[in-house]
């Protein structure tokens, strides 16, 4: 039985979610990241705190201005990227791999299928 | 983004923070075409009108120098802050204003009440600043720039025949210039200058960051009609001379508070942690009260900290900790001197002759 690794999934607030046996990746996408510029900050969520999907629980600062990140599906935040504490220019630099912000325990998958899928996203973009 | 009526680049490719530094450390080239540009006859009549709204003794400029200045209202709030020049041009000798382009209305209806014929150039002239210890060398290989040019000089140059106003300004704390030139010849001069390695576009981003690090006012922030250039901290731009004049706009106002304690003082912050200090914030003192409002932040690329300008009542002793409200949370935050980043400019001549 290997790891299931799923497909990249994206919310319309501009976050990916991938999810490996349950436990969900998430960051923002690469088009966020250039929307906003320099990131010179950001306010990790706190892991063990319970969130429900459009849940504010986190703050991104680049120089153009502050942007909530919000929960894309219901579940536990169980680990944060610590490595974002100091730089949080990784996300400029790697924003869909290295610079992924949290992960979450998910308790409703139905929630991540109904996310868009990376091609949905592309035409979500271009509206 | 739109801004005062122009769609405006915040940063080009590279970002702001890269801008930033490549200004700080070689020279960066901004576009400041949206801007007001005017000339008015150096006339007796219009300077006396003109002195009802401006601090200056505007008959005694010294010929090729530039001053910060403002229109001032009835109250001696700030209608604008501007740069008011004397240059002669074709033998004819004027005042040249560059002014807010947020403002252009309000400034213009004064203009033109002072003097009819005043002329609006920025539509067949573009203005370019560009900015950093390198723009000297940068430019004096395109455009002829004398040796003995100092900071707030302005002289008129030639760029393919066309006649060109070259000032040695900026609003970004670096030596650098601010170049009108006519439109036909704006692009062949931009592409001229970036064939230069140490040179590169900047956005409006930059540009703000700059001018906070160097501690400079930005009208609707730091500046309003409510507040004077002396609550503003600005009282070394202002003619002291005027002060003593009914002619001028809110003079009596303006020498009691030279005189008295004001109740609002101006001051910088700097963030002691990673948050970002923003436009609009509230300050508090230890105790939970209220003691003011930040009017402009910004990240510092070159202190590497969030860093603000705002005002807080005269009463507060800031021997005391202050905090700034980020996102429901209080945040202490530390006082600074202003200009966060010293100055860099070409030394100063006098005002008068």
């Amino acid at each position: 039985m290997g790891a299931y690794m799923s497909e990249k999934k994206y919310t319309k607030d501009h976050e990916w979610v991938s999810i490996e046996n349950e436990i969900a990746t998430i960051g923002i996408s690469n088009h966020a990241q250039d929307s906003l510029g320099d990131i010179v900050f950001i306010e990790l969520p706190s892991v063990g705190n319970s969130v429900k999907a459009k849940d504010e629980i986190c703050v991104v600062e680049s120089v153009k201005a502050a942007s909530d990140i919000y929960a894309p599906i219901d579940g536990e935040i169980i680990e944060v990227n610590n490595n974002l504490e100091n730089d949080a220019a990784i996300i400029n630099q790697d924003a869909e791999n290295k610079g992924w912000i949290f992960k979450m325990k998910i308790s409703d998958s139905n929630q991540y299928s109904e996310l868009m899928s990376e091609d949905e996203y592309k035409q979500f973009l271009e509206q | 983004m739109p801004f005062a009526g122009f769609n405006m680049p915040i940063n080009y490719k590279t970002g702001i923070i890269n801008e930033h530094k490549n200004v700080r450390n070689h020279s960066g080239i901004f576009d400041v075409s949206h801007m007001g540009q005017i000339l008015i006859e150096n006339n007796e009549s219009y300077l006396h009108k003109l002195e009802k709204y401006i601090p200056l003794q505007l008959n005694k400029l010294i010929k090729n120098r530039s001053h910060y200045s403002f229109l001032l209202n009835k109250d001696g709030g700030v209608i604008d802050d501007l740069i008011v020049s004397n240059i002669d041009i074709k033998d004819k000798s004027y005042l040249y204003i560059v002014y807010n382009a947020s403002r252009k209305k309000e400034d213009e209806e004064i203009f033109i009440s002072c003097a009819p014929n005043a002329e609006k150039i920025y539509n067949k002239n573009c203005l370019f600043a560009i900015q950093g210890p390198d723009s000297i060398n940068v430019l004096k290989n395109i455009i002829d720039i004398p040796n003995n040019m100092n900071f707030f000089d302005i002289l008129i140059s030639k760029y393919n025949n066309n006649e060109i106003i070259v000032s040695r300004s900026g609003y970004t704390g670096e030596d650098g210039f601010e170049l009108s030139i006519p439109n036909e010849s704006a692009e062949n001069l931009i592409t001229h200058l970036l064939k230069n390695e140490n040179t590169m576009l900047c956005g409006l981003g930059s540009r703000d960051s700059l001018r906070l690090e160097a501690g400079l006012s930005l009208y609707g922030h730091e500046l309003n009609e409510n507040i004077t250039p002396i609550e503003a901290g600005l009282s070394w731009a202002l003619d002291k001379e005027r002060l003593e004049d009914e002619n001028l706009n809110g003079n009596k106002v303006l020498s009691d508070q030279l005189k008295n304690k004001l109740s609002n003082k101006k001051i910088g912050l700097i963030s002691t942690s990673k948050s970002m200090l923003r436009d609009g914030m509230t300050l508090f003192d230890n105790n939970n009260n209220e003691i003011g409002k930040i009017t402009s932040g910004c990240f510092s690329p070159n202190l590497n900290k969030s860093i603000a300008i705002g005002y807080i009542i005269s009463e507060f002793n800031t021997d005391n900790p202050i905090f700034c409200e980020i996102r429901k949370k209080l945040e202490l935050v530390k006082i600074n001197n202003l200009p966060f980043v010293k100055k860099n400019y070409k030394k100063n001549g006098s005002i008068y002759e």
